[in-house]
């Protein structure tokens, strides 16, 4: 793997950590009114109780300094508290909720590119042919779906009238599990529509994209060769395919944010305990440290999941290799 | 003063050419995208169609979407098509009415994204050097950061405006542009031509908006088109998670009550079922408007319809 890639891309992910640090400290200080107001405003605060809120907030010091306040606190854990679950620190919240929006992230991405990465190869190796009008027309159709008009959807449908799914939470409340397997199975039976209404919606541009590529391959020379060559088409598909994956792959790192985009509506929709839902709720009781780490969190996220996927992608394109 | 009136005859007869040369481009244009090519042409007839009722709205509408008509959650009735909300408005002119919503957003969003996109794109690809170190390296950190999750932050500490969010909108949406414009920048601008007119000493500005730009400007177009797609999700969403503007009724917004009054729970499934649908339809409309534009201007994607 190239080395100055790498450290071009480590650069990268180091200033956008920064600058999204940057904004969660600015947003609540810029913005008309600072914390310690809005809190007032919400609560009906005596003024009293404003003035010791600003100090505790440091917001009285300067800039530079509150900086250095936040970035220590920022890095020991010390978030500060809910204003809706009040005994519960914003960090315990913020841990509690993370696992679960990993599960439903890792397992849609994964979901999204296979269907997504399928039906372009299929498309664009029957290109022309109806199949491929059928596949190229559905993926424009569900492109422009909200997410969380699907899983309202699935979650009426399947959840409310066939009874198939729960239609909230991620465990069963109040459930003993006699074995392992029995919570992986309750974990799974919950996490279905939640996975299948953001597969359903996220893998048109995957689609679209893949037979886009596929049709290029498949019109270079190699694959005439094989062609000559005698070999079955089976075998033929199989070289183009390989070879049209890799956009499918940038698209997976430009495109994560789309996925967490997904997950935080269909989270809110089936009351999923992730940091989506918690979102949704910071956001209905004004409740603007989670609402902030929350963002914090999953902008986390997705920049590592980037980071991660430049890496991938380095190692599966022989052409980002050249500089040894 | 002869020769000056037959050079102002001359120049209105060749501005009157180039006005018949432009007209005949573009209905040659609109006759490939709108008429010759499928997606292009159920992408218009669906704008179309959601574009007159957007225009005829007040007459379409039976009743004023913000005037309480009726008794609270009544399902769908020959009164109320498609029933009454939580305070008893008829929620078929609600969805009427926010069809203008949607127009408004996904038209006024990428065009500021477009216009912003264009000329930064312009200046990276065409002044280079510094412009383009630093130009590029928004748009790498830009598209770095997650939208969505910002977007949602910004809209929550903005305050709930339509004006507000359309901004934040455009404030995402001009780096795609911008990343575009500067690559074709760069290709165009080794065409001979621009050597010529930077011989005769055209300055850098003049290049960029009268020579550049008018090779780029359909590309734009299509961009506008398919910006309006994500325009219209990104105000839904925000809208759905209760972020949007109350004076403004858009669909996502009617989706936040029925969601938030548990409409399929209560049996009232179109409430929550009809907005949603229709933003996915103006949505197809705009995408394929988009992908017929995007066909037209770069050949190359539609050679994959002839093979």
């Amino acid at each position: 793997m190239s080395k100055s890639f790498l450290v071009k891309r480590s650069i990268r992910l180091i200033i956008v950590f920064f600058i999204i640090i940057l904004i969660n400290f600015l947003l609540p200080r810029v913005m008309p009114g600072n914390p310690a107001t809005i809190l007032a405003n919400e609560y009906q605060l005596p003024p009293e109780a404003v003035e010791s809120l600003e100090e505790l907030l440091k917001l009285d010091r300067p800039l530079s300094e509150q900086f250095i306040a936040y970035l220590y606190s920022l890095f020991t854990g010390q978030w500060g508290y809910s204003y809706k679950y009040y005994p519960t620190t914003v960090f315990e919240l913020i841990m509690q909720r993370l696992p679960w929006t990993l599960l439903l992230l890792g397992t849609s991405s994964i979901t999204v590119f296979l269907m997504g990465v399928a039906l372009g190869i299929v498309a664009g190796w029957r290109r022309g042919t109806r199949v491929d009008a059928a596949i190229t027309f559905s993926a424009v159709l569900v492109y422009a779906i909200p997410y969380y008009w699907l899983a309202l959807t699935f979650q009426f449908v399947f959840g409310n009238v066939l009874g198939w799914f729960p239609i909230s939470q991620a465990l069963t409340p109040g459930a003993v599990y006699n074995s392992v397997l029995d919570y992986i199975a309750d974990v799974l039976w919950h996490l279905t529509l939640p996975v299948l209404a953001i597969t359903l919606t996220a893998y048109a541009t995957y689609t679209l994209v893949t037979r886009n590529t596929m049709v290029d391959v498949l019109s270079e020379d190699f694959i005439m060769v094989d062609a000559a060559k005698g070999l079955p088409q089976r075998k033929i598909m199989w070289h183009a395919a390989r070879n049209a994956i890799l956009p499918p792959v940038t698209l997976l790192a430009i495109r994560i944010g789309h996925i967490v985009g997904g997950a935080v509506f269909t989270e809110t929709v089936f009351s999923y305990p992730g940091v989506g839902y918690l979102i949704y709720e910071s956001i209905i009781f004004k409740d603007y440290p989670v609402l902030n780490a929350a963002f914090f969190m999953l902008a986390l996220t997705v920049i590592i999941a980037n980071f991660i996927a430049d890496l991938i992608y380095s190692l599966l394109d022989p052409r980002v290799k050249y500089e040894r | 003063m002869r020769g000056d009136r037959e050079i102002t005859y001359e120049s209105y007869e060749s501005s009157k050419r180039k006005l018949m040369d432009f007209m005949e481009s573009l209905s040659r244009a609109t006759y490939y995208i709108m008429i010759k090519n499928k997606k292009g042409l159920l992408g218009f007839i669906i704008l179309l169609a959601l574009g007159m009722v957007a225009v005829f709205a007040d007459y379409l509408a039976p009743y004023d979407p913000y005037e309480i008509v009726g008794d609270p959650f009544q399902p769908p009735s020959d009164k109320f098509p498609l029933g009454t909300n939580d305070i008893g408005q008829d929620i078929l002119s609600e969805v009427i009415h926010g069809t203008r919503i949607s127009f408004y957003v996904g038209l006024t969003a990428p065009t500021i994204a477009t216009i912003i996109g264009l000329v930064l794109g312009l200046m990276a690809g065409y002044l280079g050097r510094i412009f383009d170190d630093i130009i590029s390296g928004v748009i790498d950190i830009m598209l770095s950061i997650p939208s969505l999750p910002l977007i949602i932050v910004l809209a929550a500490y903005l305050g709930p405006s339509l004006t507000n969010i359309i901004l934040v909108i455009a404030f995402f949406e001009w780096v795609g542009v911008a990343r575009v414009v500067r690559a074709q920048t760069l290709s165009v601008k080794e065409r001979p031509y621009i050597e010529v007119a930077k011989a005769l000493g055209a300055s850098s500005s003049r290049i960029m908006f009268r020579h550049i730009l008018p090779n780029i400007a359909p590309l734009t177009i299509a961009y506008i088109i398919l910006g309006a797609t994500s325009a219209i999700l990104t105000e839904a969403g925000l809208s759905f998670l209760g972020l949007g503007d109350p004076t403004a009724k858009s669909w996502g917004q009617i989706l936040n009550h029925a969601y938030a009054r548990n409409a399929f729970a209560l049996g009232l499934w179109m409430w929550a079922i009809i907005p949603g649908l229709l933003i996915a339809v103006i949505g197809m409309g705009f995408t394929l408007l988009g992908m017929a534009i995007e066909e037209y201007v770069n050949p190359r994607l539609k050679s994959y319809e002839a093979k």
